[in-house]
């Protein structure tokens, strides 16, 4: 049997009945064709010619739209029928409704895929930033009441240090002291190389008080915690492993415990396995007991973490330290002092304030794609609805609701938000993972970036949200409709003032919010590119460079060290390809190590005076060469220095200024503070390295050859001729000859750790100027269409005054000054918004002003010619207006 | 004259229709079984003007519409006259009656 539904339906769809009506109506006719079918088939006539007949039943005379429409069909509710209830019906309703969204949406797919992919381009952005937000600073860290947990270090303003971490004595004594805390514990990083039958790993390690996993109010998953006995110099060597450490390394093994590893050449005993949650301290895969000595209390290095009592507020604890800190440095300890105070944060903003200002920019930026896509949005409906304000009249002349027309303007909306959600949640999707990739390796464990219920929740609230803004323009419009009027003079155009105007209003405030978020791009970009072109301090093309940490079992003295690193940097020398190599104690953009210095014949230091920490270097012959860092007076060091007959320093140009300001610092003498120290000459004088990144302030620096102070952990760096990349199998096998069992780690060319060092800032900028160019398109396209619609309406208009003698050049500019003079009264708003907004970027700029007239001026540039390419299409189909067409058509 | 024609046809067919629904309430294509059946096929209502004519007579509250199920088959709607329907039936049938009467007289054809 045919479905004569379809053909039915077909036949009424643009009468919009009431979903209930309509549906009834089909059923009732369906039935008349399938009996004439029945009866036609029992007269023997052929299938398909009894479709034929049966169909033509639809088509004689005037056709039944048109018959239909001069009936006024009612919605009276007649007596329910048997097996028909309300909630059916209603749901029929719904059914009917979307069907009918649905098929007009395919009847304009230009418009609806229009409508879809502005609503998808906000929501995507929205999804993926949000995501990162969430992870970063939404989603609770994995600990009971993270709330309590803070993080604890020690500031130095005299020293210009925010922090430079917390001294043994001072941990000790804060720890007795305190009235605010349930417990804190204290951690330093430590690497391990875990020698392993014929091989070494390295792990990454920690240090830990035996407090830490109550500080965290964690279980060990397997064995036991560290006892306050092995937290104590001399206690026993114990290890605890981390979850993932155990899984891989020993397979999850349950009788590990006991186990006895091998770090650093040292047996130490396994006593438990950490639980899976235990991702602090960050990116940690065991610990060992910290250890430390209360006595020796010379650096500051440890971090920590302490977990407030109930109800006291983080003010509280801060002056409760204070009080702490002041008490002991007034005691009269020598080891503490009143130069470092304790500084206290929540865990989380201490591990991620960095990110907190950029989400939120970005944030801001994705906000206004959205705002403007649903502008946009807005202008297209209510263009629409106007073009469709016949056909709403027509629906209303039978017989439709107003009730039913709102809510069919309503479905639409949402069909379409509901399009333009999910495929902007799947685009976000794909954009998070882009984005993830380009996040380094280094962020805490603890985060997750991922899809849950709160983001699903937030994404379908942008959706509903722009649903309800674009879905009420027209519905609002339509329900003002009058249908005589329409039906009397169905070329008069329904735009009157009031909808003009806030068509106008709507481009206004697009182009406006285009601008700021072009003009904040542009300066965030520009601020970017004059980071790229920040002159380093060394050459990072063709440098490979690895770590090695040598262990204290097998390289206790400085003579074993020095001797390693002498036969491994001749070994490497020799290797083909190799031109030059050489070790230092930390490689520039990889970390700090301060000390202080004094100098003779420069700046003197009073008790109150700030003597800024120095970062202190130790390198080998051979270094500047290798990381080409250009000494501008001097002479780099050679294989003598740093014995007592050639003492040597090579500070740079920082160094020199601060400490010998318009002296000449060559030949001039320093030393480590503290009488006793040996006074040692300055032999050269290097060019700044950007030591901290290249958007970071270059510290006073010093330079010591490396046998004047040996350390277990140096850094290679080899220069070579060729690829750096394919030398790291060569240098793996030297390494190994010398010692198997030393591992190798971090290694990487130097452009990769200077790429590495602007991940943040490249993809911030990037982002931002992504979004900052879908807002311009889009304004771009909501321009076009407000104004090609203006001229559409306006046709008539311009027909007749170019039949009066308007030439088209008249016409053509016309238009555009009417659509130029909204983008004028945009761009001004724009750029008042910018300079409001423009200051919330001021921390993240670099060498660009907050009002950079260049980068404002090239925004208002391309905003411009946008608005006028947006416009002058349209003002040139006006120009293109033949009067005779228009008049006949009067 | 085609405009007459039209509406000659139109009020005759919304007398075929009141009267066919007096006895009993039909279905449309009963109704339309029926029209064909006793003019001896000189008379089809398609589709597409049959039921919109069951609408404006319904709209007028003439005839009313009702939905009906009957054991294995699938339901139906049935029509069946109003009160105010037979009011009109009986006058339209008056009108008939007075206007064929006319013809009758002027055009000389007597019915046998």
């Amino acid at each position: 049997m045919p479905d004569w539904r379809e053909a039915i339906r077909e036949r009424l769809i643009r009468l919009s009945l009431s979903g209930a009506r309509e549906g009834e109506v089909i059923e009732e006719l369906a039935q008349h064709l399938e009996d004439r079918y029945s009866e036609l088939r029992a007269r023997g006539i052929s299938e398909q010619e009894a479709r034929r007949l049966a169909l033509e039943e639809l088509e004689q005379g005037k056709t039944l739209e048109e018959q239909l429409r001069t009936v006024r069909i009612g919605t009276r509710r007649e007596p329910a029928a048997l097996g028909s209830t309300g909630r059916i019906r209603m749901f029929g309703t719904l059914g009917h409704d979307l069907k009918i969204a649905l098929r007009t949406m395919g009847n304009k797919p230009g418009f609806s895929l229009m409508v879809i992919g502005m609503l998808a381009a906000g929501i995507a952005g929205n999804a993926a930033i949000f995501s990162i937000f969430d992870g970063l600073f939404l989603r609770p860290l994995p600990f009971a009441e993270p709330d309590r947990l803070v993080d604890l270090d020690e500031t130095a303003p005299k020293w210009n240090l925010k922090f430079v971490g917390v001294s043994n004595p001072d941990f000790y004594g804060w720890r007795q002291g305190n009235r605010t805390f349930d417990a804190m514990a204290f951690f330093d990083d430590e690497g391990y190389d875990l020698s392993d039958r014929g091989g070494a790993q390295r792990i990454r390690g920690v240090r830990v008080t035996h407090d830490m996993l109550d500080v965290l109010r964690l279980q060990p998953a397997l064995g036991r915690n560290f006892l306050p006995e092995e937290d104590r110099p001399g206690g026993d060597k114990v290890v605890m492993l981390g979850y993932e450490l155990w899984q891989r390394q020993f397979q999850s093994d349950r009788s590990v415990l006991g186990h006895v590893l091998k770090l650093n050449g040292v047996a130490y005993t396994v006593v438990g396995v950490l639980p899976r949650e235990a991702v602090f301290p960050p990116d940690r895969e065991l610990w060992t007991p910290l250890a430390a000595d209360p006595q020796n209390g010379g650096s500051y290095y440890l971090s920590g973490v302490g977990r407030l009592k109930r109800g006291v507020s983080l003010d509280q604890a801060r002056a409760d330290l204070l009080r702490v800190h002041r008490a002991m440095a007034q005691s009269g300890k020598p080891s503490v002092n009143d130069i470092t105070s304790p500084t206290l944060m929540p865990l989380r903003d201490r591990y991620l304030g960095d990110f907190r200002e950029v989400t939120h920019m970005l944030l801001g930026g994705v906000a206004i794609v959205l705002l403007i896509a649903c502008v946009n949005i807005a202008g297209l409906m209510l263009v629409r609805a106007a073009a469709r304000a016949r056909e709403i009249a027509i629906r209303t002349a039978i017989g439709a609701s107003r009730g039913a027309i709102v809510r069919q303007l309503l479905t639409e909306s949402l069909v379409l938000a509901a399009a333009g959600g999910i495929a902007g949640v799947l685009i976000g999707q794909l954009s998070l993972s882009g984005i993830l990739k380009l996040m380094p390796d280094g962020m805490p464990g603890w985060l997750s970036f991922q899809l849950d219920s709160r983001f699903a929740i937030f994404c379908t609230a942008i959706t509903a949200g722009a649903a309800v803004l674009f879905g009420l323009a027209p519905a609002v419009q339509a329900a003002g409709v009058d249908p005589r009027e329409w039906l009397q003079d169905g070329t008069r155009s329904s735009f009157s003032r009031g909808r003009r105007g806030a068509l106008s209003a709507l481009i206004v405030c697009e182009v406006g919010l285009a601008l700021m978020l072009l003009a904040s791009a542009g300066l965030l970009l520009e601020a970017f590119h004059k980071v790229l072109h920040v002159d380093p301090g060394f050459r990072p093309e063709n440098v490979l460079t690895y770590t090695v940490d040598l262990p204290n079992a097998r390289y206790a003295k400085a003579p074993q060290q020095a001797g390693f690193y002498d036969r491994l940097l001749e070994r490497l020398r020799a290797l083909p390809g190799v031109k030059s190599a050489a070790a230092v104690s930390i490689l520039p953009l990889d970390g700090h190590a301060g000390y202080f210095f004094e100098v003779e014949g420069g700046r003197k230091f009073g008790q109150k005076d700030q003597n800024p920490v120095v970062l202190c270097l130790m390198a080998t012959p051979g270094y500047f060469e290798t990381m080409g860092v250009t000494l501008i007076a001097g002479r780099p060091f050679n294989e003598h220095d740093g014995r007592p007959a050639s003492r040597a320093a090579i500070v740079n140009e920082a160094f020199a200024k601060y400490f010998w300001p318009n002296m000449d610092a060559l030949g001039k003498r320093l030393r480590f503070q503290g009488p006793g120290n040996d006074w040692i000459p300055v032999t050269g004088i290097a060019h700044d390295v950007r030591h901290y990144g290249l958007d970071q302030e270059v510290r006073p620096s010093v330079w010591v050859p490396y046998n004047a102070m040996p350390q277990p952990a140096m850094s290679i760096a080899l220069r070579t001729a060729t690829d750096p990349h394919s030398l790291t199998g060569a240098v793996r096998e030297v390494q190994r000859q010398i010692d198997p069992e030393l591992a190798m780690f971090n290694i990487r060319t130097m452009t990769e750790r200077l790429d590495r060092s602007l991940w943040a800032r490249r993809a911030y900028s990037w982002l931002l100027g992504a979004f900052a160019a879908i807002a311009i398109l889009l304004a771009t396209a909501g321009v076009y269409g407000v104004t090609s619609y203006a001229v559409s309406q306006r046709s008539r208009e311009i027909g007749i005054r170019m039949a009066l003698g308007a030439r088209p050049g008249q016409v053509m500019s016309g238009v555009l000054a009417g659509g130029m003079a909204l983008v004028s009264a945009g761009v001004a708003l724009g750029l008042a918004g910018a300079f409001l907004t423009t200051r919330w970027l001021e921390s993240l700029l670099f060498g660009v002003s907050t009002h950079d007239p260049l980068t404002y001026g090239a925004a208002i540039a391309a905003v411009a010619a946008a608005g006028l390419m947006a416009n002058w299409i349209p003002a040139q189909r006006a120009s293109r207006v033949d009067p005779m067409k228009i008049l006949r058509f009067e | 004259m085609k405009a007459f024609d039209r509406e000659l046809k139109k009020g005759s067919a919304e007398l075929l229709i009141l009267s066919l629904v007096e006895d009993r309430p039909r279905h449309g294509y009963e109704i339309s079984k029926q029209i064909e059946a006793r003019s001896n096929g000189a008379l089809h209502f398609h589709v597409a003007s049959l039921y919109p004519m069951l609408y404006r007579l319904e709209s007028r509250g003439w005839i009313q519409g009702r939905w009906v199920e009957k054991a294995g088959q699938r339901r139906r709607r049935y029509y069946r006259l109003t009160g105010e329907g037979r009011k009109v039936l009986a006058a339209q049938r008056v009108g008939w009656r007075t206007f064929a009467e006319a013809i009758r007289r002027i055009t000389g054809i007597e019915y046998a």
